[in-house]
């Protein structure tokens, strides 16, 4: 029942958040010097569009009419936005926003997602080596290597990632998610294209997040390793394995919350690595949007972006509260 | 016997030795430190003079573009035939300076909002904590994105001003869970007991004892920015309004095809390579900033 009350709470947080968020995105394009919304009707009224025209247009656009008072919009947003109803897109005209988003949005969730676990595994086990041989020649360079790869920036990982593997040394094929000529569908070689084409992109998303984990989990297990429940094990003459597999499980806690502050870096990395490799996701989509003055798609793809980082979150959460049982229990 | 107040205070007086002194002391006692130390002072002296040896617009060559490196071209010349040593000097100040501005008002925010929230809890807690995680969740470098459409940034300080808005909110919640267990330490609650008020609690007694912290995250800061201030140069999201690392490696990656050629290598390698130094000083010289500030490592 607690369980329940700590995940309705929890829910109610995030929609509030979408709903800053969202609010917020509305009040900022309004704030914009040159407001977009009267600059693009003054545009299509300049071409010699009617007034009433061009008003239905920039309303369709925007999910508003202009001349409205701002409250009054305000209130047709929401109410649209409940609809998942984003507007028009002002670069492809005609397109709605909600469906350039929700087809964009796949390629960032499965890549972040992927390179989330690919990292977390990885730097785990790192961690946990770190740690457990923190006295002799591999324990110190895993450290020293999480130490380095932590400090990195993503874009410079994914810039020289890109040089290395597709300039210098040609094992990799550069931007696009897939090679143009394979007809896309469930065919062995249009899935070997795809899976060709993102493993640089995972790799730079996985090396981004692996020195976190790594470091994270080699504190947490050293401060387990010291715990009198751990002494008990080996006086009990448990053997090495056990040991390790009551430390790891013990160890592996605190990570969890480590894991929703992540999942924001790595969906907010999104928007470097999708530039560099030219995947059509949504980090793409946000850089492109305003470098096209779209801000219906900016607005869209932006939401959309930390709609995923704290529907994530609260996975997570819930994760959290599902292996903990002292947390389930308080 | 009597005493003279003279001798009396010659012996309790423990002469202070100097700052500066006990700062060199400490840094020099590890290689490292001084390494760090020497890295940030390149930088620093390139950020301030670096602009004044180049003229304004730096010179072209279209006779030697992507030169390799000789005496004139100490690290070849651009897409251009401009030299990419110029580049980098002339390059640092923008980046730097934004840097510190973002690191400094990022610190103000979040040690001010931490300190209130930690020490006044309640209400103020619970609203100033709701702000925090929405900065915390709400991915910060598409946020800094979407403000960058309203706000033209073309100064150092208002860059800045931007990247502390977006970055203050990890630093919060650390202090706010340093003031929470400080105030309950006995010499906040003999402080509060003789009726000194909250002002004084929170600069006098609780902000020195979080300064250290503070201190370090003001440099560990600089860095994060330095990263997300070139991240945006980089996307070409921000106006170009001077050169700078961030703009050569979007120059590098988009326009130039120095991405696609084996001799841009330079070009593209070096304000990356400067990063990582600045980067690099400041983490080798953070621990000789921790034995300083930290009272229990003195001495060790």
């Amino acid at each position: 029942m607690a369980f329940l009350k700590v995940f309705v709470r929890k829910a109610i947080g995030g929609l509030v958040m979408i709903f800053v968020v969202a609010s917020f995105t509305f009040f900022l394009i309004r704030l914009m010097p040159g407001n977009p919304v009267t600059t693009k009707l003054n545009a299509l009224l300049a071409t010699g569009t009617p007034y009433p025209i061009a008003l239905s247009k920039v309303s369709v656009m925007y999910g508003f009419v202009p001349n409205q008072p701002v409250w009054q919009q305000y209130l047709t947003y929401l109410g649209e936005l409940a609809h998942f109803n984003l507007g028009e897109s002002i670069s492809y005209t005609g397109v709605s926003v909600t469906h350039i988003i929700l087809s964009a949005a796949p390629w960032t969730i499965i890549m972040v997602l992927t390179g989330v676990i690919v990292s977390f595994v990885l730097g785990v086990l790192a961690g946990v080596i770190a740690a457990v041989w923190r006295n002799s020649w591999i324990g110190q360079s895993s450290t020293f290597l999480a130490t380095f790869l932590h400090g990195i920036p993503q874009f410079m990982l994914a810039l020289v990632l890109a040089y290395v593997f597709t300039t210098v040394w040609r094992v990799f094929p550069f931007g696009a998610p897939y090679n143009a000529a394979i007809q896309p569908g469930w065919t062995p070689a249009f899935l070997g294209s795809l899976a060709k084409h993102a493993v640089l992109p995972v790799a730079a998303y996985a090396i981004s997040g692996y020195g976190g984990w790594a470091l994270t989990m080699r504190s947490s297990v050293t401060s387990v390793l010291g715990d009198e429940f751990i002494l008990a094990a080996e006086l009990r003459g448990l053997t090495r394995g056990l040991r390790l597999r009551y430390i790891a499980r013990n160890a592996f806690l605190p990570l969890f919350t480590t894991l929703t502050l992540s999942l924001g870096f790595m969906f907010g990395g999104s928007v470097f690595i999708e530039s560099i490799f030219d995947y059509p996701g949504l980090g793409n989509l946000l850089t492109t949007s305003i470098g096209a003055e779209d801000y219906p798609l900016m607005q869209g793809a932006f939401l959309l972006i930390t709609t995923a980082v704290i529907v994530a979150n609260l996975l997570a959460d819930l994760l959290y509260t599902a292996i903990d049982p002292r947390i389930r229990r308080a | 016997m009597a005493t003279s107040p003279a001798n009396v205070q010659s012996f309790y007086v423990v002469k202070r030795p100097n700052a500066f002194a006990v700062a060199w002391k400490v840094i020099v006692k590890k290689p490292s430190r001084v390494i760090g130390l020497i890295l940030i002072a390149i930088f620093v002296l390139m950020a301030a003079i670096g602009p004044m040896l180049y003229p304004p617009v730096l010179p072209i060559d279209p006779l030697a573009i992507y030169a390799a490196p000789s005496f004139a071209h100490p690290l070849g010349t651009d897409f251009q035939g401009t030299d990419v040593l110029a580049e980098i000097i002339t390059g640092a100040r923008f980046v730097l300076l934004g840097a510190f501005f973002a690191a400094l008002f990022a610190v103000l925010i979040g040690t001010s909002v931490g300190l209130v929230a930690g020490y006044f809890r309640k209400w103020r807690d619970s609203v100033l904590m709701r702000i925090t995680d929405l900065f915390l969740t709400v991915p910060s470098f598409p946020l800094l994105i979407v403000l960058s459409t309203i706000w033209r940034f073309t100064s150092p300080l208002a860059l800045g001003l931007v990247l502390g808005i977006t970055g203050w909110a990890g630093l919060a919640r650390a202090v706010r869970s340093q003031t929470f267990s400080l105030r309950e330490r006995g010499f906040i609650e003999a402080a509060r007991g003789i009726g000194l008020s909250d002002w004084h609690l929170l600069t006098r007694e609780i902000f020195p004892n979080i300064a250290p912290y503070i201190v370090m995250n003001l440099l560990i800061a600089t860095t994060g920015a330095i990263y997300s201030e070139i991240g945006l140069f980089f996307l070409g999201i921000v106006p170009f309004s001077t050169n700078n690392w961030g703009v050569m490696l979007n120059m590098a990656f988009t326009q130039s095809g120095a991405m696609y050629t084996k001799s841009g290598l330079l070009y593209l390698l070096s304000p990356l390579a400067c990063i990582m130094l600045v980067t690099f000083g400041v983490v080798l010289f953070l621990d000789a900033v921790d034995e300083l500030l930290n009272p229990r490592l003195k001495g060790v």
